[in-house]
């Protein structure tokens, strides 16, 4: 998608004001980069670890500030530069020093945003078994338990390098020993299913309520011919779903993960697995005791960075 | 695709709400990001319990604010303003009032 972008050279004080103004002429977003803001950072200051050590190697303003709006390409932008120059301009009879008031607009091709990432994106080994390979890379096993899960990430979740994605691909080491059936909620890019079927899984359905990671997931799929055969479709969590399988995996948020519990449990056969991820810390008791109120046993639970993956399994009739 | 779903599990919690945020994107594609306070515009709109400012701000005046309700925003936003203090916030504030239409009362 093409996006045209209008910048705006102002101050500090009238950012807002600015800001304000792009948004009400229709811009989807507005960026703000001001020259205080890099003033105040000091060598070593930024970031978790202090990671950025010299702040002349990042492209900053060094005076003033300018805010870009982001407009759609169905909107004609020439048509909007006139009154917007003419909003800024006023801005002087609100009381803010709105600095040099330039505007310009430059055409932004997404395109290149979607694709200029891949020149970092390499092989990477996951779990002890599981590789993921990009699709545009050649590459072989370097150990013979090693399996390869070639991906094109595109738009959807789940380059495997996300800690919810790392997460879920050891659980399923963990979990799959051979001939399980699985449901996939929430697919994304598929990898979750694509990672099923190399450890060996069987019957493996895998669904996604958006329209777009079900195409890229088919793409995926596709790439992996141990994964032709699962079973793939738009659908709202486990809605309509009415098979008992060994395996439930689900890596979504934890908010998406609570309405999916009771239905979970409905799906699995007893002994069956429940695998979700994509819990952020300070969900992560709320999600286990909804799962225990369900009737789950946790088996474990695993961090990492601020995200919390479960394993937890329905109890069989003899643990009642 | 990571950006966002993590950015949707931190604001889980102030759901309907435009959060801006400052993300840190590194070499091998890792990122680090801090949410900031929501922008003047909607913290006003919110205050003068409107939905929308004004187009043509000179003429069509559509909502008016109290300058302690200009202050406050002024406060919640001081964390996040390059301003010297909270008076020069406020006139941040205020001027963004002006210019959205609203009129900013004693």
């Amino acid at each position: 998608m093409e996006w045209t972008a209008v910048t705006v050279t102002t101050s500090s004080e009238a950012v807002e004001a600015v800001s304000y103004i792009l948004t009400n002429e229709g811009a989807q977003g507005v960026q703000i980069d001001d020259a205080a803001d890099f003033a105040q950072l000091k060598p070593g200051r930024y970031g978790k670890n202090g990671e950025i050590v010299d702040l002349t190697t990042i492209p900053h303003r060094t005076s003033g500030a300018a805010v870009t709006g982001y407009f759609q390409a169905n909107t004609f932008v020439p048509e909007l530069l006139p009154t917007i120059r003419q909003r800024v301009a006023k801005l002087r009879d609100y009381g803010l020093n709105s600095g040099d008031n330039e505007v310009t607009s430059a055409v932004v091709d997404n395109q290149q945003w979607a694709t200029v990432w891949q020149k970092y994106y390499h092989p990477l080994r996951v779990t002890n078994e599981l590789t993921i390979v990009p699709q545009w890379e050649d590459y072989q096993p370097e150990q013979d338990q090693e399996k390869l899960l070639v991906l094109d990430p595109g738009m959807a979740f789940g380059t495997g390098t996300h800690p919810t994605t790392k997460l879920m691909l050891m659980a399923l080491e963990n979990v799959i020993r051979g001939g399980e059936s699985l449901i996939d909620v929430g697919t994304g890019s598929g990898v979750l299913s694509i990672a099923a079927k190399q450890l060996g899984a069987g019957d493996v359905q895998a669904y996604d309520i958006d329209e777009v990671a079900v195409r890229s997931a088919r793409k995926n799929l596709d790439l992996n011919p141990v994964a032709a055969d699962v079973k793939l479709g738009v659908n709202s969590l486990l809605d309509g779903i009415h098979t008992q399988v060994d395996v439930v995996v689900a890596n979504i948020l934890a908010e998406i993960i609570v309405p999916l519990i009771p239905q979970a449990f409905a799906n699995l056969k007893p002994g069956g697995h429940f695998l979700v991820s994509g819990i952020i810390d300070d969900k992560a008791a709320m999600v286990r005791q909804k799962m225990v109120d369900q009737g789950f046993v946790i088996d474990s639970e695993t961090k990492m960075g601020d995200w919390h993956g479960i394993i937890a399994h329905k109890p069989t009739e003899d643990e009642d | 695709m990571g950006f966002t779903k993590e950015f949707n599990a931190r604001t889980a919690d102030q759901k309907g709400m435009l959060i801006p945020v400052v993300i840190t994107v590194y070499e091998d594609r890792s990122f680090d990001f801090i949410t900031k306070t929501p922008p003047a515009a909607v913290l006003l709109k919110k205050a003068a319990g409107v939905e929308h400012g004004s187009g043509e701000p000179n003429t069509n005046k559509v909502a008016s604010v109290t300058k302690d309700q200009v202050k406050q925003i002024a406060e919640t936003k001081m964390q996040d303003l390059n301003a010297a203090d909270v008076e020069a916030a406020m006139r941040m504030i205020e001027g963004t009032a002006r210019s959205m239409g609203f009129t900013v009362e004693d």
